[in-house]
């Protein structure tokens, strides 16, 4: 059982080895959360819109928040190595102590991991809502989408007749897609956005979006959906309101 | 050999029949074939031909799944798989002697080939068969990376590619399910808790003999027009897609039967026929492992069954379970495939974890750390992966009010996960560490299982996963986890007990290259992989934009890398296993009962039962 460090007269966190990997901890757990959350938030690109903003963000907390545990376990893990090594046919000596337990050692652990759990589904909890307030939006503007093998259909249903494959929004205003298919499923994702939602046949789903950045940006589909699903791409141009208007009435519609 | 009075009797009447002694793998596909192209040759001429009137087309269909049955049904009889119900419904079971041929008794290596019950050379099947099927996914994988090499899509035509990617995730991902619990699981576990055999040894032989049945008809179906829906099969898509898509559904349905035969058979085994002394405080870690695998496949494949049944009788029989246009729905093929889907995942990994925490022992010298921890991280995941299956469909717009209850219970795993992480550092903290093969592994699975854990936590979070689901990444997250960590761990089980198996070390040397140019090649690959989804690289896709292009070709690269290390391993397996230095029967000087018989294994392990007092842990200070 625990009739631990019996050798030791120090109290445990006085122990060389203890303090070193503590050193090391700190040490690994920055470089992880920076490097980390640096390459995460290059990779991403810039977003165009909040619910982008508010992802990568959030990454970027959940990396320096899970950095810890992984600078703990690198931490230990390199000091356990660092210490007795033994290579060849014969094993080493046994080791200097029979450590088979530490009831507080696996309390702690398990209480902060149950902690930093929490913390993150709360702060997803919040980011959600605040992503899903574009949905409830009075002045947003609908768009139907239709995904067919192997393109996207773009209505605009305040402006009946109006179609494009290239979907056209003004900047600042909420975005509700109405989402479908016509034949298999496929997923409307607007990339720079940060939003997606699968296309069903048979069904209509909802996802909405506030984009805050003129620009012309990538929509792809996410879910395989057959023989050329890697080439249903196409375009977002999000435009001034004023351009917009003008947009829908070269195409037939009122604005 | 002590034959009863009765036992003689039936001895008499099957000496009649020497059936049982003809039947091997040979006469099981002759028999297999003869009655496939029997059943499709009058399936073509007795089934009314479609017309043109008719709204959806069946003949195809019902012919290629009828044709595919009845090459199951030829290769199981041909086996000998029906040999014994058969005396049974005869009112009469096989004599000592048949059993004793059965289990391979005197057979040398024609034993291998037959429907052997002795789990050991149910074991090296199995081992060999892993080896196979990664091999043929392999090539599969890069087949899709050197296609991937740039950016316009490259030689292979669409369609091919599409079946390509299905093929190579299905056949990898039973691969994995099978890669320790079937050659590890079989040959060390039994003998591990100090039993003879397993609970039901014929059970044990029919296990491994339905994978063989099973193989057939996904490799046909490359043949029969492929599968463009990649592995999950997803409806209406999978409706649409040319006869491939039945070798797809025969090849499930054979494996699911296989994978509960087993499940029945290995959890009987640990529960009831431990060691005398053996207690669950007793237990080895690695028993748990697998039992913890195979418990939560009971459940999970009956559901994968019946999804694919469902499947079957849409294409064939004109039902519309999931097509809207009748009634039926994609969601609920979806929620039907993900409740398998993801406990699956956990299937793959608890063994290869629980073989790594077995280890950690061995080559620390010091008793595992937190024994009821690791227990409790096994059962926590066990329970916990049975109720976060929506996640795979946060993004599916099924029901949106439920993302967050299932982002609760996903983020939730991570705590029994990471007392796992706790178990294993506790044990390398102040051991001494004997660096081998396997202790480097243990090394290997903190690192790959760090990342594709925490890369996991992102996927989780319903806002994140607007961005990635359906990226590669999410396609590198589960490669860290299913390769990285599984993997890892079915490698460092090979180099543990290939001792025990084969009777000859893996030859050391070899074993270190291969390992430093997988896990190299493996962290470069999916690296790369990661940030191009995190740029924005749909999975599944045959050409790219050309921003992705430099990252598919470091993942290429890296593939290639993976590809070099893999064939040195394979050649280091059977150069060692033909003339590799002869081992002795505790080569890592190991505490647990395998080490304890003679190398090769006798037929029934022990000569006399062990009795236990102790756990298999007692290494450190006072036990030297």
């Amino acid at each position: 059982m625990s009739q631990t460090q019996t050798q030791d007269k120090a109290p445990w966190w006085k122990r060389k080895d203890v303090k070193e990997t503590a050193t090391l901890w700190v040490i690994l757990s920055v470089l992880i959360g920076g490097l980390a959350g640096e390459v995460i938030a290059r990779s991403m690109g810039a977003p165009a819109s909040e619910t982008m903003e508010n992802t990568i963000r959030m990454m970027k907390i959940f990396t320096w928040v899970s950095a810890p545990v992984a600078g703990l376990v690198g931490a230990i893990a390199l000091k356990s190595l660092m210490q007795k090594r033994h290579y060849g046919d014969t094993p080493p000596a046994e080791s200097d102590h029979e450590i088979a337990n530490s009831p507080k050692a696996s309390a702690v652990w398990i209480v902060t991991s149950g902690l930093l759990c929490l913390f993150a589904l709360v702060f997803g909890m919040i980011v959600m809502q605040e992503d899903a307030k574009s949905l409830q939006a009075p002045n947003a503007i609908h768009v139907n989408v239709t995904g067919q093998q192997w393109l996207w259909n773009f209505d605009y249903p305040d402006n009946a007749g109006v179609r494009s494959h290239d979907l056209y929004l003004p900047v600042d205003r909420p975005v509700i897609f109405n989402v479908s298919a016509k034949d298999v499923k496929h997923s409307f994702w607007i990339v720079q956005m940060g939003v997606k939602v699968d296309a069903n046949p048979g069904y209509i789903t909802q996802t909405a979006v506030t984009p805050n950045k003129i620009g012309v940006f990538d929509v792809r589909c996410a879910e395989l959906c057959g023989l050329l699903h890697a080439y249903m791409q196409s375009q977002v141009h999000v435009v001034s309101q004023a351009d917009y208007d003008a947009w829908i009435k070269s195409q037939g519609g009122r604005a | 050999m002590t034959t009863t009075m009765d036992r003689t009797a039936s001895a008499g009447h099957s000496a009649k029949s020497p059936l049982i002694e003809k039947l091997n793998v040979f006469t099981a596909f002759g028999l297999g074939i003869i009655l496939a192209v029997v059943f499709y040759v009058l399936a073509a001429k007795l089934i009314p031909e479609d017309t043109d009137a008719m709204l959806i087309h069946t003949k195809h269909d019902q012919i290629i799944l009828l044709a595919m049955i009845g090459w199951f049904i030829g290769f199981m009889v041909g086996i000998g798989a029906l040999i014994g119900p058969f005396r049974w419904l005869l009112g009469k079971d096989l004599s000592h002697d048949e059993n004793m041929f059965y289990a391979g008794k005197d057979l040398g290596t024609k034993r291998y080939f037959r429907y052997t019950t002795d789990h050991k050379v149910v074991g090296i099947q199995y081992l060999v068969t892993t080896m196979i099927i990664f091999g043929v996914g392999g090539i599969l994988a890069m087949l899709i990376r050197t296609n991937l090499g740039n950016p316009e899509g490259g030689w292979i035509h669409p369609q091919a590619y599409n079946a390509i990617v299905g093929i190579h995730g299905i056949i990898m991902i039973v691969g994995t399910i099978i890669m320790i619990t079937g050659p590890f699981g079989n040959f060390v576990m039994p003998i591990m808790i100090g039993a003879r055999d397993m609970a039901f040894p014929r059970l044990n032989a029919l296990s491994f003999w339905l994978i063989v049945a099973a193989i057939p008809p996904i490799l046909s179906s490359f043949f029969l027009g492929g599968i463009m829906t990649g592995w999950t099969a997803y409806e209406p898509l999978a409706s649409e897609s040319p006869a491939g898509m039945d070798g797809y559904i025969m090849f499930i349905c054979i494996f699911a039967i296989s994978t509960m035969v087993a499940g029945a058979n290995i959890t009987a085994t640990v529960v009831r026929m431990r060691a005398r002394g053996m207690t669950w405080n007793r237990t080895p870690i690695f028993i748990y492992g697998v039992v913890a695998s195979v418990a939560l496949a009971l459940p999970a494949f009956p559901v994968f069954f019946l999804s694919q049944i469902m499947s079957a009788f849409d294409r064939a029989m004109g039902t519309t379970f999931y097509n809207p246009a009748g009634g039926g729905s994609g969601w609920l093929y979806e929620n039907l495939f993900w409740l398998m889907g993801h406990p699956e995942v956990y299937v793959i990994l608890l063994p290869a974890i629980g073989a790594l925490m077995e280890m950690a022992p061995v080559f620390t010298r010091r008793p595992l750390f937190s024994f009821n921890v690791a227990v409790m991280g096994i059962a926590g995941i066990c329970g916990l992966s049975a109720l976060v299956w929506a996640h795979h469909m946060y993004m599916s717009g099924w029901a949106p009010l439920l993302n967050g209850p299932f982002m609760l219970t996903t983020e939730l795993i991570s705590i029994p996960t990471g007392m796992l992480f706790l178990v294993l550092v506790g044990t390398l903290w102040r051991g001494r560490l004997w660096l081998t093969v396997p202790m480097a592994s243990i090394y290997a699975l903190l690192w790959n299982f760090m990342i594709g854990g925490i890369t996991g936590i992102y996927l989780s979070d319903v806002p994140a996963d607007g961005a990635l689901h359906g990226t590669m990444f999410v396609t590198a997250h589960f490669h860290y986890t299913l390769m990285g960590a599984g993997l890892t761990g079915a490698v460092a089980s090979l180099s543990y007990w290939f001792p025990k198996m084969t009777g000859r070390m893996l030859d050391r040397r070899l074993s270190w290259v291969s390992f430093w140019m997988v896990q190299i090649g493996f962290n470069v690959a999916f690296i790369g992989m990661f940030l191009v989804g995190l740029a924005g690289q749909p999975r599944r896709v045959e050409s790219y934009n050309a921003m992705f292009n430099r990252g598919n070709m470091v993942t290429t690269a890296g593939a290639y890398v993976i590809m070099t290390g893999m064939l040195i391993l394979l050649f280091a397996v059977v150069d060692s296993w033909r003339n590799g230095i002869k081992a002795s029967d505790n080569p890592w000087f190991a505490k647990t009962l395998e080490w304890s018989v003679p190398t090769p294994v006798p037929l029934e392990n022990f000569a006399t039962l062990p009795v236990v007092t102790t756990d298999a842990y007692g290494y450190g200070k006072a036990k030297s």
